[in-house]
């Protein structure tokens, strides 16, 4: 049975973890406020741009981009993931490697898999065809950077050496919940419905400055970083919601375990202290006797 | 006839504006400055680096906002403006634009060792922060 001085301890160990947690959960706070931020500024603009371009898209004829084409016997394929560099934020990471696995195990494609973040690497990095690991300081995402991997990744597909670009994150819903994703990112698609919604919509065409082709040659790579873009805003702003989340449970937890181990401590020394009241007593009975 | 239409400034980073009450709207694209005024044909075109001025007519305030490259769609009763960097007036930061045309313009000069990614990048920057320290000045007042 454990005695007062170990409860002592461990009560003190606890509270230390306690310290921890909580201060883990206000920084995420803090962290989530400013990606919830950044997604919101970021959303409205990669609708807009997507409807723009949808839009278009379905009005303008004979137009080509090397990232609208579709190449069905291609099957090289890059899934990039989305991950968290660190650890300690519930099922966040762990979630997202099982939608991967699940997506890996279904799919014909043949699929190589790169890396943002290096948790789901860790996880599933071992079963999978590994492809290029990108490093970037992802708690504060960096335009540029991603730019750059995104540029990488559109030469692959555009020399033909891939034929499509998947992308898997965690799409932020709210602080407390997020979806597992994978999108796919090139080619971009204009379904045939969408085509035809938008010439309902629009039955005269648009004029265009300086003309249809040079916007989308601008549009479409745009569209495409915005894409990412969004995408690793999402990641971000789940991570931190994941965490804050987590880490909430754990200072509940926490406390919980406080609370049970002073009651636990508490009624020991109240044993000894009985224990030794009757020594006393019957001790001193014993004198009279 | 007055506020017509609306406009949006939309960038990657932030609304800049949603449903700003417009009476008129001078807009700089690559073609040159173009007008719009309600019934407004539709139009999508592309932006260049300059000043895009909304009138609100006499109820609404008339505001200035600084644009980068991007487009902009006109639809009948909405202008929708996508730029890579926005910003109203109020909010440029001239310290630092100063700061930034200093630091492209020395980056410029020595253009031998540039790609040409590299040039047309501090061009841009270059007009963009002349951009922005001209409209600060204009609109001290």
């Amino acid at each position: 049975m454990a005695n007062i001085k170990d409860l002592k301890k461990q009560i003190k160990s606890t509270k230390g973890t306690l310290k921890i947690t909580s201060a883990m959960k206000l920084v995420s706070a803090a962290k989530l406020s400013k990606a919830q931020q950044a997604i919101t500024g970021a959303r409205p603009y990669a609708d807009e741009l997507e409807e723009t371009i949808k839009t278009v898209g379905a009005l303008v004829q004979n137009y080509e981009h090397s990232y609208l084409k579709t190449n069905d016997e291609n099957k090289q394929t890059i899934l990039l993931v989305i991950s968290a560099n660190k650890g300690l934020c519930g099922g966040y990471n762990s979630v997202l490697a099982k939608e991967v696995r699940r997506f890996l195990v279904e799919t014909e494609l043949d699929v190589k898999v790169s890396f943002i973040g290096k948790k789901v690497k860790e996880i599933i990095g071992t079963e999978v065809n590994m492809g290029e690991f990108y490093t970037f300081e992802k708690t504060d995402p960096n335009f540029a950077e991603l730019q750059e991997v995104g540029n990488k990744l559109a030469t692959l597909f555009t020399t033909g050496e891939i034929g499509r670009i998947l992308i898997a994150y965690n799409s932020f819903n709210s602080a407390i919940s997020f979806d597992s994703t994978v999108k796919q990112v090139l080619p971009l698609s204009l379904d045939e419905n969408a085509k035809a919604k938008v010439t309902e919509q629009f039955p005269f065409d648009f004029k265009y400055d300086p003309n249809a082709e040079e916007i989308l040659d601008t549009l479409i790579p745009e569209t495409y970083v915005s894409t990412l873009w969004t995408c690793l805003l999402n990641a971000v702003a789940a991570e931190h919601g994941s965490r804050m989340s987590s880490m909430d449970n754990a200072v509940s937890n926490c406390k919980e375990a406080i609370k049970t181990q002073t009651l636990k401590m508490n009624k020991l020394r109240q044993a000894a202290i009985t224990t030794e009241l009757i020594e006393v007593v019957s001790g001193a009975e014993s004198l009279k006797g | 006839m007055a506020n017509a239409f609306t406009v949006d400034i939309l960038t990657p980073d932030k609304v800049v504006g949603k449903n700003i009450p417009a009476e008129s709207l001078l807009i700089p694209t690559v073609r040159g400055q173009i007008n719009v005024l309600a019934d407004h044909t539709h139009i999508v075109s592309k932006l260049e680096t300059g000043t895009l001025s909304v009138f609100g007519g006499a109820d609404d305030p008339d505001r200035h906002f600084s644009v980068t490259i991007g487009v902009c769609k006109l639809l009948k009763d909405k202008v929708i403006v996508l730029a890579n960097t926005s910003e109203e007036v109020h909010e440029i930061d001239v310290e630092r634009a100063k700061r930034a045309l200093g630091n492209a313009e020395d980056k410029l000069k020595s253009a031998e060792t540039l790609s040409e990614d590299e040039l047309v990048k501090y061009q841009r920057k270059v007009g963009r922060a002349r951009l922005r320290i001209q409209m600060a000045q204009e609109h001290k007042k």
